[in-house]
């Protein structure tokens, strides 16, 4: 099978220490990759190499293309992500921030065209923050805007949808109903990329699960294959049960008993 | 949505046009008011028929009228660049005069005005590379300390007094040959011509125009580089041509007005609170505002004549200036909205 975006051994370096160190991986058509992982591991590094807002050593390759030799208009309609660091206290509607989305593709340069805004009424619906559209972005909660951020990456209408911490944020139910979103963009042949804690969510939804720790890749695969006890030992230090039910584990952490009195120095 | 997107299109042809029909009747404000008072009829019927009366239509041609467009169009200009520097910035109490770029441009036309055999033409030319050397400065060194909002504006008045303070020593060792310019500086319009507005106005036009079709991508700017690349824009190039081109519009105008402060503050700020922080708004609309202001300003400047000459109308746009300025510190200085 042709892989659409081929990551072939990339490095970050950061003033001087690596954060990213030979990561090689390929993903299809139609799959939904979820990378996790602690705290610092890098995912979030990972996502901006693919954004092409970090150059990093090494060769990316996306639809048989070095990222490289894509213009800037090009890629943005190829390629949309959810970066972190969204710059808060700007006066800006909801619509203005979801119409934003639209800047890859539209031809006019001052009104965005009726389509446009019909595409953007569609994914704020299908993301439940509609009826929030005349509102002051920075008046909604986290989760709301959220929801408002990811229907902005939905409206650029690209092949691969990169996503920093989609579910981060939102609550028991928006949490399913983003996840369920992206495995229906995905079956519609669409890769998507997310980056979670979630690791029972992002399990039962993605095709294939990449753990980073200290910029490496510890595993990489089908969910119910390599998420064990001895992974989350290896890679968060804690000792955990796991149960699976279907495709969905359950990680219950066990209280480190002896430990205890430490934190409290 | 779409009934949103329909009454924001007729919202900005509302105010675009309220805005200019106040824009206009200043105008013909200001060809009665000065050293006497025309009356409307005199205007209008000399305006028409220039022969009538000879000594009329020489005021109004060749004082009143080059003086209220020139006028006209430093406001634009002031309005129009601070709402972009102000974006580009990110920082709601920029402007060409807190940010030093006024001083440095003032700073660049002086030392033009004080070169050998140096045509009028070039004047712009020189105010532009003070001018964006300046702000280039100031947004060094507020980047260098790491400067929150407030430390940038510090940056700039540091830079703006430098600025100031070089153009004093010069004027002061020129004596002579810099006789009245000191006067230029703080702001005036009473030596208007026909060649300021000549030379200025081809400049604003494209500069405006220019900076009219990145005013949606400026938008996307305010989100910072990397939200904007991933859009397609491409960040860091749009960046400097903005200020570079801003900085070309008000300088070309502070050449030859002289240093005017505030209006590029006020303007699009009047904008963003009463209509919309949307760019698409606050550049066409703040540019009108800020000739309606200056224009204002210049009409009190006028109906108040004494013997020592005009007031600088800086003074003016100062006193409207000030306590807007004092308020948004209050307000959103630590804030960081826009």
């Amino acid at each position: 099978m042709k892989c659409e975006i081929i990551v072939d051994g990339i490095t970050v370096y950061f003033n001087s220490s690596k954060i990213l160190e030979n990561i090689k991986f390929e993903v299809n058509k139609g799959e939904m990759l979820g990378i996790i992982g602690p705290n610092g591991a890098g995912k979030t590094t990972l996502l901006k190499c693919i954004a092409r807002s970090i150059i990093p050593k090494g060769r990316i390759i996306v639809f048989g293309k070095s990222i490289n030799e894509y213009t800037n208009s090009e890629y943005s309609k190829i390629v949309s992500a959810l970066l972190p660091n969204w710059p808060n206290g700007f006066n800006m509607k909801v619509y203005e921030v979801v119409l934003m989305g639209c800047r890859n593709r539209t031809e006019s340069f001052w009104w965005e065209k009726e389509e446009d805004i019909k595409i953007a009424e569609k994914f704020l619906k299908l993301l439940k923050v509609y009826h929030l559209y005349d509102r002051d972005f920075t008046t909604l909660s986290s989760g709301e805007q959220r929801r408002v951020l990811i229907a902005k990456s939905l409206v650029q209408r690209t092949d691969i949808i990169l996503l920093d911490e989609p579910i981060a944020y939102l609550d028991l139910k928006y949490r399913i109903e983003v996840m369920e979103i992206l495995k229906s963009l995905s079956r519609k042949n669409k890769i998507v990329i997310i980056t979670a804690h979630e690791i029972d969510l992002v399990s039962s939804y993605c095709d294939k699960i990449i753990v980073l720790n200290n910029g490496k890749i510890v595993a990489m695969g089908r969910p119910r294959d390599i998420i064990n006890e001895k992974l989350i030992y290896e890679v968060y230090g804690i000792n955990a049960a796991i149960k699976w039910f279907e495709n969905y584990p359950i990680i219950i952490p066990k209280r480190n008993n002896k430990k205890e009195e430490n934190y409290y120095v | 949505m779409l009934r949103l997107a329909k009454q924001r299109k007729i919202k900005l042809l509302i105010y675009s046009s309220s805005l200019s029909i106040l824009l206009f009747i200043s105008f013909l404000f200001s060809l009665m008011i000065g050293s006497f008072l025309l009356s409307p009829m005199e205007v209008f019927e000399n305006l028409i028929n220039p022969e009538k009366n000879k000594t009329i239509s020489t005021i109004i041609f060749n004082y009143r009228l080059p003086r209220a467009l020139f006028t006209m169009i430093t406001g634009f200009s002031l309005g129009i660049s601070g709402g972009v520097i102000q974006s580009l910035t990110r920082n709601p109490l920029a402007d060409p005069y807190i940010t030093g770029m006024s001083s440095g441009a003032a700073l660049g036309a002086t030392i033009a005005f004080l070169l050998p055999n140096i045509s009028i033409h070039f004047i712009p030319f020189f105010a532009f590379l003070g001018g964006i050397s300046s702000i280039l400065l100031t947004i060094f060194l507020a980047k260098k300390a790491k400067a929150d909002p407030i430390g940038f504006i510090l940056a700039g008045i540091a830079v703006g007094i430098l600025a100031n303070a070089i153009l004093i020593l010069i004027i002061t060792l020129a004596q002579e040959k810099a006789h009245g310019i000191i006067y230029w500086i703080y702001g005036s319009f009473s030596t208007s011509k026909w060649s300021n507005v000549i030379i200025t106005f081809p400049i604003v036009a494209f500069c405006s125009i220019f900076l009219l079709i990145n005013a949606r991508d400026l938008n996307i700017l305010l989100l910072g580089e990397e939200h904007a690349l991933q859009l397609g824009i491409n960040a860091k190039r749009l960046w400097i041509l903005m200020l570079l081109i801003s900085s070309l519009c008000v300088s070309s105008c502070i050449a030859f007005s002289g240093i005017i402060g505030f209006v590029g503050l006020v303007a699009p700020h009047m904008i963003r609170l009463m209509i919309s922080s949307d760019n698409r708004f606050v550049l066409p609309l703040g540019g009108l505002t800020g000739s309606f202001l200056l224009l204002v300003s210049d009409n009190i400047v006028k109906s108040y004549i004494n013997p020592f000459g005009e007031i600088p109308i800086s003074t003016i746009t100062s006193m409207i200036g000030v306590p807007f300025f004092i308020y948004l510190l209050m307000k959103k200085g630590g804030k960081y909205e826009m």
